[in-house]
């Protein structure tokens, strides 16, 4: 199906660039050239064949070049769904990547957009209520991303004071101190475990 | 020329437009509200009793489970979902096994599946009955909660039994679930089930046919098809609205293809097709047909081991995943995104409350306050999940 959806789309859409990336484990998806998203879904919304009457969710991923926006397509006339993905470039791990809103075409997009703002920082164009939802509106920084780190002080209260964590009760808190030493400003430890590397090394030394 | 509040005012309908805008007063209902059942925060402007706009705020209960979630291993992300619904727990834990395991490939047993799905509806049964009660005070009826809390605790008593706690149950595990089921528990939930059929339609007798019941319900925030599509709204919500989708029947998950149950959709028998009735409606038979299912999984319940073949480590293969399970209040969707690591590089929530609390700012125009209470009752949202 997701072959078919990247051919009607690069049919219906001048410039769309859809492919279609089938998954061994879990699913695939579609990923489009972002400055083609709006087109892309309007098409595919309107289209008789696919129908998709329903954007269930945006979820953003954070990577350390990119930002990939996840719009969780349904049909529940047909039965289908799928993902559409689109790759926003980062030119400097700060940038706020910017997008088209789909706001116009399915009414979801309004929350959901919001947060996707919020939680992993990107802007998105023509979007009627443009605010942050789940944090404060003077929050600074986008949680979601990797390299988030909570800001000291907020209206004048500090953020995470010392003697308020609770180190006895995060069964994770001695890992995130082994490894990140005193930076509890990074709320949880979110980078890739340096075990595995630690067992790369070890399967190079007994094979040498 | 006329002065007001030190701006001039040369025209006489300059002054109406200035004056018809301060007849707006601004209330703020909520976050500490009985009727926005936890901590939401609805701005809501007034022209006296009829609402002109309303503005949900969000993220008072936001504890960043999502953040957690990519710093723990999969196995210990399951006592974090049971906090997102905490109605509703049971269908956090399933919905999340269920994406995990369809990445790892892991066979759950039968067994585990029957006791996955008996607990699933017992939960489903639960929390709709909740819903029922709180509806009911929502709507100014006191004693319908006592009956409905009645009937709820007995489910939590089960659910203390086998998992140990009344509501954040980490129960259901990657691979199957963590405590076998007794065939003395078996004998008792079967009995509780028994004259539950004849206890609900008591219960909907004394609230759902009710004449001032249905007077503040009936033609009340009407959901359209279309716009319930629009808005992506799933689970009662939608079939309140005479869409037929259930994920247990469209696409089936654990054993619900063998099981045979009814979808009930609204149909306006009150007023409008997608009114608070018929939302209402679906929940209490949906409770009917549950206990339908929790029939059919006690007689065909098989022996055999409770949990799959699960590494030890665990580390799901690179890719990504979004999978998605029919809870009590909607459709739950987990987007899984691996790196082959030891924790998810990657765990977004597609909560059904989020979705539906959009819908609010839709429907509140032009209700009167008191209808506006009755709107958020009956989309039966939980602000844990909302937030998350």
């Amino acid at each position: 199906m997701l072959n078919e959806i990247a051919t009607f789309l690069n049919g219906a859409v001048n410039g769309a660039e859809a492919n279609a990336h089938l998954a061994e484990v879990g699913h695939g998806c579609v990923t489009v050239d972002a400055s083609k998203l709006f087109g892309c879904a309007k098409a595919l919304k309107e289209s008789q064949e696919f129908d998709m009457n329903v954007l269930q969710v945006i979820s953003g991923v954070d990577f350390p070049e990119r930002i990939e926006v996840c719009y969780m397509l349904a049909s529940f006339t047909k039965n289908t769904e799928f993902i559409l993905k689109v790759k926003l470039p980062k030119t400097t791990p700060d940038a706020v990547p910017v997008i088209e809103s789909v706001c116009s075409l399915w009414l979801s997009a309004d929350f959901l957009e919001r947060e996707t703002y919020d939680m992993v920082g990107v802007r998105f164009l023509n979007h009627p209520d443009h605010r942050r939802i789940l944090c404060p509106e003077d929050w600074e920084g986008y949680p979601l991303r990797r390299d988030y780190k909570v800001q000291e002080t907020w209206n004048g209260l500090t953020v995470n004071p010392e003697e308020k964590v609770n180190n006895g009760d995060h069964f994770f808190f001695k890992d995130i101190i082994e490894k990140m030493g005193d930076e509890k400003k990074k709320v949880t430890f979110s980078w890739k475990g340096d075990d595995e590397e630690d067992e790369k090394a070890k399967a190079k030394e007994t094979q040498a | 020329m006329i002065e007001i509040n030190g701006k001039e005012i040369s025209d006489l309908t300059d002054l109406q437009d200035e004056k018809m805008k301060s007849d707006l007063l601004t209330l703020n209902m909520g976050p500490q509200h009985p009727a926005t059942h936890g901590v939401l925060r609805v701005e809501i402007k007034t022209d006296s009793e009829v609402i002109a706009e309303a503005k949900p705020y969000l993220g008072y209960l936001h504890r960043c489970f999502e953040k957690h979630a990519e710093s723990i291993d999969y196995r210990g992300i399951v006592p974090f979902v049971d906090r997102m619904d905490y109605l509703g727990a049971m269908g956090m834990e399933w919905g999340y096994a269920v994406t995990v395991e369809e990445m790892l490939g892991t066979e759950v047993p039968r067994r585990a599946q029957y006791i996955r799905t008996i607990v699933g509806e017992l939960q489903r049964i639960a929390s709709h009955l909740l819903f029922y009660g709180v509806y009911a005070i929502d709507l100014g009826a006191f004693s319908p909660f006592l009956y409905a809390f009645e009937e709820r605790e007995k489910i939590l008593r089960f659910f203390e039994e086998m998992s140990g706690a009344r509501l954040l149950y980490n129960y259901i595990w990657i691979g199957g679930v963590w405590n076998d089921i007794t065939d003395d528990q078996l004998v008792r939930i079967s009995k509780f089930i028994e004259n539950l059929d004849e206890e609900l339609k008591k219960f909907h007798a004394l609230v759902g046919e009710n004449k001032i019941f249905i007077g503040r319900t009936a033609n009340v925030a009407t959901v359209s098809e279309e716009m319930a599509y629009s808005f992506g709204a799933t689970g009662p919500v939608l079939r309140g609205s005479g869409v037929d989708w259930d994920l247990r029947k469209k696409r089936p998950y654990g054993i619900y293809e063998e099981l045979d149950f009814d979808v009930h959709v609204g149909k306006g028998e009150k007023g409008t097709v997608g009114d608070c009735w018929d939302r209402y409606q679906v929940r209490v038979l949906e409770m009917h047909e549950s206990i339908k299912i929790l029939r059919q999984c006690l007689d065909g319940i098989e022996e055999g081991s409770i949990m799959g073949k699960v590494p030890k480590v665990l580390k799901v293969p690179e890719g990504e995943i979004y999978m998605r399970t029919e809870c009590p209040r909607g459709e739950l969707g987990y987007h899984l995104v691996s790196d082959g690591g030891k924790t998810p590089y990657r765990l977004k929530v597609k909560s059904s409350c989020f979705t539906h609390v959009s819908m609010l700012p839709a429907l509140a125009p032009g209700q009167l306050i008191a209808d506006f209470v009755a709107t958020i009752g009956s989309i039966d949202i939980v602000l844990g999940e909302v937030d998350r």
